[in-house]
């Protein structure tokens, strides 16, 4: 087993197998490596209800078994959850994956004992507006709801008495349902930067539905693939050249439908920059909840941003915001928390966005991909020569 | 907006470095060379010492302009706290321009201890320059 190997796995678990997606292959994975041993705790969802979940750390490999499923949750701050350094396994969609990385270049998480398992992604949905969307849109009762799946560009709801409900993505969108506004114009849809990358993209023929595909990015993916295998726990078969082609295939198109909502999203901003900034903070009741979600925010209490601004200082624009676009230039992941929460709907990352896409492009910057480009702000200047 | 006469004066902040700058805007008074009187210094050890929310802090109390200045390139007393300042420089203005701000409003130089007539110069340039754009318009009301 090499870095940069595919594979297509599942679970050897009948249990997990069935009530997993694709095969289970994750759950088995994270089962394994708590009862192997390999790893302290490992972070799963807890399911709340249909639409929601609440990411749990545990050390009991059972909880994990019970999570299988697929789920998609906000990006975590795992440094919020553990202390430094210890060893754990992190089913992570690319933006938790990438701003775990942000976390651990400004030394909150350990990457050495963080297994980052990355998943596929083709976008989150708000549970409150997935709630409001069945009403609108389907004409169906939240309550009826049994399963959701994505198929062929369409969003399909299966109610309890069996009957499937779909409508097209883009109508959806359109109307201002569908995925969050930061899910549309994400252009990460494999964790690359993750230790291990998931996914159903790419699994074909007999195993369509029942395995999932597997590329190993790291060392660290490895250790946990190779952990799951000797207990027993999954099994592999190497990935054919057809398979990968249709996952980079999917994967090339997603990006461009991300592409073409980005360039909307982003588009100039007409008239005065300066009225539409200060229009769109004038709401702000300096709760301060954008920060306290923000994954990639290592400041902790005590925070620039917070302690040298208050309400009161705020003449014609938030300090708090200013600080923290700056602040955020080298690192915004634009996972779209800070929108979700913002008590007065301020459309938070779409205005952080613009100020961090530019810089960050101008510097050929994309914030957690990798370890070696450091917070710029933090840049080691003598090494470039000067 | 406040009304703009001929009278205007710019309120400039400059956060001028202990090593160099300070004593550079010493050497200008020492020299008497003639500046208009719309500069006001505040004194950090290293312009690597420039934090964001101080520059942004200015703006929101009513600056129409502020400048950084510390040693030149190679002479930095902290070694290489004037490259610190350039980066945060760059994050700054593409963030100042991006909110709307005028360009010219935000200046980093490098003026030495020695260069009481450079810092003069400065002084009178950038005053000239933001007497052309106007008052800033973050300036809060009743703030002159």
């Amino acid at each position: 087993m090499e870095v940069g190997d595919c594979y297509i796995g599942w679970a050897t678990d009948e249990d997990i197998r069935t009530r997993g997606a694709s095969g289970g292959l994750v759950t088995a994975m994270l089962a394994a490596a708590l009862e192997k041993g390999l790893v302290e705790a490992v972070v799963v969802l807890k399911k709340l209800g249909e639409f929601e979940a609440v990411p749990v750390v545990t050390s009991d490999p059972e909880e994990v078994k019970a999570a299988a499923g697929s789920m998609h949750s906000v990006p975590i701050v795992l440094s919020r959850y553990l202390d430094y350094g210890t060893k754990v396994a992190l089913p992570a969609k690319p933006c938790d994956a990438r701003s775990t990385i942000e976390q651990a270049k400004r030394g909150q998480v350990d990457i050495d004992t963080t297994y980052i398992v990355g998943l596929n992604c083709g976008g989150t949905m708000h549970p409150a507006v997935t709630r409001d969307m069945l009403d609108v849109m389907y004409k169906l009762d939240p309550a009826d709801i049994e399963g959701e799946e994505i198929d062929k560009g369409k969003l399909i709801f299966e109610t309890k008495d069996g009957k499937e409900h779909a409508i097209k993505i883009d109508e959806l969108e359109e109307e201002g349902y569908g995925r969050r506004e930061s899910c549309q114009y994400c252009d990460v849809n494999i964790p690359t930067m993750a230790d291990i990358a998931c996914g159903n993209w790419g699994v074909i023929g007999d195993l369509a539905g029942k395995g999932t595909f597997v590329e190993i990015n790291t060392e660290k993916g490895i250790e946990i693939l190779k952990n799951a295998i000797d207990a027993g726990a999954v099994e592999i078969t190497p990935a054919d050249d057809k398979g990968k082609a249709i996952r980079a295939k999917v994967d090339g198109a997603m990006m461009n439908v991300a592409a073409a909502a980005n360039k909307k999203y982003l588009s100039p901003i007409e008239g005065s920059h300066l009225d539409y900034y200060m229009n769109a903070l004038s709401d702000c009741i300096n709760c301060g909840a954008c920060k306290t979600v923000c994954p990639v925010c290592a400041c902790g209490e005590g925070a620039k941003c917070t302690d040298f601004s208050s309400a009161s200082d705020t003449y014609k624009m938030s300090l708090f915001h200013l600080v923290r676009f700056v602040h955020l230039m080298d690192s915004c992941i634009g996972c779209g928390q800070c929108t979700d929460v913002c008590p007065v709907d301020i459309p938070l990352t779409h205005i952080y966005q613009r100020f961090a896409v530019p810089m960050q492009e101008e510097f050929e910057y994309k914030p957690g991909m990798d370890m070696t480009t450091p917070p710029f702000f933090g840049v080691d200047l003598i090494e470039e020569g000067h | 907006m406040a009304e703009v006469t001929e009278e205007w004066q710019p309120k400039i902040v400059m956060f001028c470095c202990n090593w160099c700058s300070y004593g550079g805007a010493d050497s200008a008074g020492m020299g008497r060379f003639q500046q208009p009187p719309t500069v006001r210094v505040i004194r950090v050890m290293c312009s690597g010492r420039m934090d964001p929310v101080f520059i942004l802090n200015a703006f929101l109390e009513g600056a129409d302009g502020v400048i950084f200045s510390g040693c030149h390139i190679g002479d930095c007393h902290y070694v290489n706290g004037n490259y610190k300042a350039t980066v945060k420089y760059k994050f700054l203005k593409a963030m100042v321009n991006e909110l709307g701000l005028e360009d010219e409003r935000l200046k980093l130089d490098w003026i030495s201890a020695s260069e009481g007539e450079r810092y003069a110069e400065v002084v009178t340039e950038f005053t000239e320059q933001i007497k052309k754009v106007g008052p800033s318009p973050l300036k809060p009301e009743g703030v002159i």
